[in-house]
């Protein structure tokens, strides 16, 4: 038997769709230059994308036919040797569609595989959020802003390259760096200011072991999967109740109003941003409740609205329709572990979350990508990306 | 006054009396496996709010199918009952003569139930475009069906439908090296094709989730006036129009502003502009270019100067010349619309 | 436009009357007996007479149902699913490609569990138009979940209605039927019909009860969310069990029907005629039942010991049934009613279906053979039927005979 490489790339449905598949595409392209074979797609269960939910793609790749059939016996692998995580903000877990409950991001890494993610932060930070695993394996960082863009227009700011010059360093038996040159000098619009990129990048990359245990110890949401024999008939499930009050966790106040949620699909995976909220400023005009196409917000006891953080996907149409400055603010969701109710932590103490709040505002990411909005913008977002590339 | 025509009472939904008026309770809950920003969503959530529990709602194919009740879960509080792409107008149908046949029978309790079938502008003006004129027509039973219309067949991955804005991008309508505009259709005009064709439909209105106290009262107005009714939604869809979806209601707004999505309501053949559409029609208020609306959509990043004039002409046209502006595309006589070149 | 009988307007309470009625409106008289709640209507011959029925039922106000008359067969069954789905007793019916217009609707609705029944005016797909009958039709939809039936006389008709809406509605099984009636030979032509009395009907069939499948808002449920792989295997799964068990219901329900109304099917599933001592049988659906049984008489009279099966329920197709039954014989002859473009051998749908339940149960192995026959709305005339028998014979005693056969074909 021959050498059989699955390599997957774990992105944003919809804002990293071109991007993710520029690299699995790459990664086989590349491959070849090698005489390997390959083949790369995206997990059809997880179309149509939509944007935030992750998605995963994959490349296969093998030096040999009859190993590259071993390759493809599962459609998913399932188990890979190196994971690409394109947003930092994943790492706390992927709830995508065909997938029931929330799964950790390193869940398919092998024994002593690698997981690289794509973040301005550190690997000890991000190891607080990566679930904790029985089995060792390798982190590496690739310092980057989260490339983000969407279905027509592309944000062209290297980061496909990056991950291949990294993949060569983290991987050199997949395949190795002059294959990657080359596959960009032929394939790849301005291929030779974007080798250089990749050059930084496969020269700087390091890896860090991961022992055994190590990492984010809170259980992920899951659910059993039914016999045929247990199930509703008619293809019928039972529709969502209605919720209910709110206790207020000082007063004990009880009043305004939490929605029951789909305990199927819980949604906050989707989420690179979160909206932090100053209960004090807010002057309760009802816009962001009213206007979440998710239904996310609690109706407080006090007529505020607390964005549930089970259930918020991050859209910032709250932060865009607050009439109240810094009321609402969308920060980075990269520093964060936990959903905890943001309301309760400021009724418990008033003090706190509110310096708290501030300071978030004030170091928040405020660069974050997040689509489209005019054209040009991404040109003129690229420099900074590049910036960060030039260090490796 | 007639009485060939006899409906059943219909639920007394008033309107909610600004924001403060809308109740919590949710029928159309979180959990959704909808792109970030979706204002689709967001009407399926104004609509089950607007209509309350006592409601039966059909959803034919498509996003709102796909993605809302996807990995065989549901954010739906009230009955909800998946159709086929086609057949919201017919699903719509069927739903209401059993409630009138079994009630009139003793079967179930006589109530008012509201009856909504939803489609998406793929459903609605294309392939259910039959179904739902004949439902329109069946004077004696009380629906209502609402299209969304996110200007595509958004589900299968953003393809072209009859209301696509012109020259939209969409996978069956790439610009290309020797096509740059795959897409050269203009926008059916979907609610006037209703309002006028039926004339005994006693509400048609065309609403924006920008515009959320509006959009649930059109929905208790129709679902309170008795006999089939219909409203056409305009939904900013982040994926299919690529833009940040934190701008949703910032696009929905501009479309109205700019004249190209009109708002108004029929009522018993009576029209009403609201917003700003019945600002622009009075002259107090000047229509935005159209180009601060499309060139925030990464769909018309490929729009020429050219492009733009030729969208901008139509919307003009449509302002100008309509016998009822942006309603009815009759003209006084006979007028090209403008040229593409100069 | 030829005159109809008046439709039949009085049932009787109590006792059993009798009329000359075509097909179609006995059907029209078991929707009125059954006491349907929604009708859906679309015009195509020749099953649209009983929609005529219907509607002059509905105005004399015999029968108290929602008349819809829909502009589609897409939406008319899609309007009927729907009402189905919201507990209401749903008819309605169709033929040739507008049965074909319906087909979505069609797959959706046994996937759905909901029940439905509908009459099928068995007449030729298009291209060419021809009014005439074919089974291809109903046929397209075996694969789908339906149940299939072939009734070969306006008595059989009503009496199969009734059952329909038994067997359909039983919580056990919860899927759509359609009943098929030979276009013009059975929905346009008229016999005597008993018609049972109101309070009898009353014992058989009792209300649509949707249980907790009831879309209401006295029980909010989502029906038919997106699914993907790790979902659908077992929904599939589930819906098997309805065939698994149909044949059972089917025998329970038959056996109450003679119970309650007195009228002895025996066997559901197919009906024998002069079998006991046949050396050969034939083998059909539908109203090719008249000349057959005809031209079995007098090749009797002549020595010639044949018999005939004729098939009712196509779905379910009770396999091992007809195969213990037909295997004693020396050779079977299908007279098929409709074609199978590709299948093996180029045989019709019915003698391979016959032929795979032959393999697998019969205990000898007869020659089948297959005769393409009264397509297009052609008679099957007693020459035909002498013709087949005669090949039919032939292949008994050795003589080998292709296996897909063209009667009464000029050419």
């Amino acid at each position: 038997m021959g050498q059989l490489f699955a390599v997957e790339v774990i992105g944003r449905g919809i804002f990293q769709d071109t991007l993710a598949k520029n690299i699995v595409r790459g990664i086989v392209l590349a491959a070849h230059n090698e005489g390997k074979l390959g083949i790369s797609f995206g997990r059809y269960g997880d179309s149509p994308e939509r944007n935030g939910i992750p998605a995963k793609k994959f490349a296969i790749v093998a030096t040999d036919e009859q190993t590259m059939q071993l390759g493809m016996a599962h459609y998913q692998p399932r188990q890979v040797d190196l994971s690409i995580v394109l947003d930092d903000t994943l790492c706390k877990g992927i709830e995508a569609w065909a997938w029931d409950g929330v799964h950790a991001i390193n869940e398919a890494v092998k024994r002593n595989g690698t997981l690289i993610v794509v973040s301005t932060q550190g690997p000890d930070a991000i190891l607080k959020v990566i679930h904790r695993r029985n089995e060792p394996y390798k982190l590496g960082i690739l310092p980057g802003l989260a490339s983000f863009s969407g279905l027509w227009v592309y944000k062209d700011d290297h980061t496909d390259v990056r991950v291949l010059g990294a993949i060569a360093k983290a991987m050199p038996e997949l395949f190795g760096w002059e294959s990657v040159e080359k596959y960009i000098l032929a394939k790849v619009k301005n291929g030779e200011l974007k080798v250089q990129s990749a050059r930084k990048t496969y020269d700087r990359l390091t890896t860090s072991e991961v022992p055994a245990g190590k990492g984010n110890p809170e259980p992920l949401p899951h659910f059993e999967l039914l016999k045929w024999q247990d199930m509703r008939l008619g293809t019928s499930v039972k529709g969502q109740p209605q919720g209910g009050p709110i206790e207020d966790p000082v007063t004990h106040k009880v009043g305004g109003h939490r929605p029951a949620r789909n305990d199927k699909f819980l949604k906050y995976t989707s989420r690179s941003q979160r909206p932090v909220i100053n209960f004090e400023t807010c002057t309760k005009c009802t816009l962001c409740w009213l206007n979440c196409p998710d239904g996310s917000f609690d109706v407080t006891p006090d007529g505020t609205y607390d964005a549930n953080l089970e259930s918020c996907c991050g859209c910032g149409i709250c932060e865009a329709v607050c009439p109240v400055k810094d009321c609402i603010t969308m920060v980075s969701e990269a520093v964060f572990t936990a959903n905890d109710s943001q309301w309760a932590a400021f009724k418990k103490d008033k003090c706190t979350y509110l310096e708290w709040l501030n300071s978030t505002i004030e170091t928040a990411e405020k660069e974050r990508s997040h689509g489209f909005r005019y054209r040009g913008q991404y040109a003129e977002q690229v420099p900074k990306a590049l910036e960060i590339a030039k260090n490796g | 006054m007639s009485t060939y025509v006899t409906t059943d009472p219909t639920q007394d939904l008033e309107a909610f009396k600004g924001v403060k008026k809308v109740p919590y309770e949710e029928y159309f809950t979180s959990g959704h496996r909808t792109c970030e920003g979706c204002e689709s969503a967001q009407f399926m959530r104004l609509l089950a709010k607007a209509a309350g529990p006592r409601t039966i709602v059909t959803g034919a194919t498509g996003c709102m199918y796909v993605a809302n009740t996807s990995y065989y879960s549901t954010p739906w509080g009230i009955p909800w009952m998946h159709t086929q792409l086609g057949a919201a107008g017919s699903s719509a149908l069927g739903t209401a003569a059993a409630l009138r046949a079994l009630m009139r029978k003793g079967v179930f309790k006589n109530e008012p139930i509201n009856v909504i079938a939803f489609c998406g502008d793929g459903g609605g003006a294309d392939m259910g475009l039959a179904a739902i004129s004949a439902a329109l027509t069946q004077a004696d039973y009380n629906l209502l069906i609402v299209l969304y219309d996110n200007e595509s067949y958004a589900n299968t991955g953003i393809q072209v439908s009859s209301t696509s804005p012109f020259g939209a991008n969409t996978t069956f309508s790439t610009p290309g090296k020797v096509k740059r505009i795959m897409h050269n259709r203009w926008k059916k005009n979907v609610a006037g094709l209703m309002l006028a064709g039926h004339p005994t439909c006693n509400y048609v209105a065309t609403v924006s989730t920008s515009y959320a106290l509006q959009a649930m009262n059109s929905v208790r107005r129709a679902l309170a006036i008795g006999g089939p009714t219909f409203i056409h939604c305009l939904n900013p869809c982040p994926k299919g129009w690529d833009f940040d979806p934190a701008t949703a209601l910032d696009l929905g707004n501009l479309a109205v502003n700019t004249g190209i999505w009109p708002l108004y309501e029929v009522e018993k053949g009576e029209l009403k502009l609201y917003g700003k559409t019945r600002e622009i029609a009075e002259g107090r208020f000047k229509r935005l270019p159209v180009a601060d609306y499309l060139l925030k959509q990464g769909r018309f990043a490929h729009f020429t100067e050219e492009d733009l004039a030729y969208f901008q002409s139509q919307v003009d046209d449509m302002w100008n010349n309509w016998l009822v502006p942006g309603v009815i595309p009759l003209r006084k006589k006979a007028e090209a619309a403008a040229p593409l070149k100069k | 436009m030829a005159t109809l009988t008046a439709p039949v307007k009085e049932t009787r309470k109590t006792e059993e009357q009798e009329a000359l009625i075509t097909g179609s409106e006995a059907i029209a008289v078991a929707c009125k007996l059954a006491n349907v709640d929604v009708v859906t209507a679309y015009p195509i011959r020749p099953y649209d007479t009983v929609m005529n029925y219907i509607s002059q039922l509905v105005a004399d106000g015999e029968l108290d149902c929602e008349f819809i008359v829909a502009e589609g067969e897409h939406s008319q069954f899609e309007i009927a699913k729907h009402a189905s789905a919201c507990g209401a007793r749903v008819f309605c019916g169709s033929s040739g490609v507008g049965w074909m217009y319906a087909m979505e609707a069609l797959t959706v609705t046994p996937a759905l569990r909901i029940p439905m029944v509908a009459l099928v005016g068995n007449r030729t797909l298009d291209d060419p138009g021809a009014f005439g009958v074919e089974h291809n039709d109903a046929l397209s939809v075996r694969d789908l979940g339906w149940m299939l039936v072939w009734v070969d006389n306006a008595q059989e008709a009503l009496d199969t209605a009734l059952i329909a809406y038994r067997v359909a509605e039983d919580r056990r099984m919860f899927v759509p039927l359609a009943i098929s009636c030979d276009g013009a030979f059975l929905t346009h032509s008229q016999s005597l019909v008993k018609i049972p009395p109101a309070d009898k009907v009353k014992k058989f069939l009792p209300r649509y009860d949707r249980g907790d499948l009831l879309l209401h808002p006295d029980n909010v449920i989502s029906v038919a969310p997106q699914a993907n792989e790790d979902w659908v295997m077992e929904i599939r799964r589930q819906n098997y069990e309805v065939t698994e068990r149909a044949c059972d219901v089917i025998r329970e329900v038959y056996a109450d029907f003679e119970r309650i109304f007195g009228r002895k099917y025996g066997n559901p599933f197919f009906e024998e005629y002069r079998t006991e001592d046949a050396e050969v049988v034939l083998l059909g659906m539908g109203t090719l039942s008249t000349p057959v049984k005809v031209t079995i008489d007098k090749l009797r009279s002549q020595g010639k010991r044949v018999g005939f099966v004729r098939l009712r329920w196509f779905r379910p197709f009770a396999g091992a049934q007809i195969a213990r039954a037909l295997d004693r014989f020396k050779a079977v002859g299908v007279i098929e009613r409709d074609l199978s473009l590709g299948s093996p051998d180029l045989s019709g749908v019915v003698a391979t279906e016959l032929r795979s339940a032959m393999y697998t149960h019969a205990r000898t192995r007869p020659p089948v053979l297959d005769f393409l026959c009264g397509l297009g709305g052609r008679e099957v005339t007693v020459e035909d039927v002498e013709r087949i028998t005669d090949l039919t014979f032939q292949a008994a005693s050795g003589k080998s005979q292709p296996l897909t056969q063209w009667i009464g074909l000029r050419g």
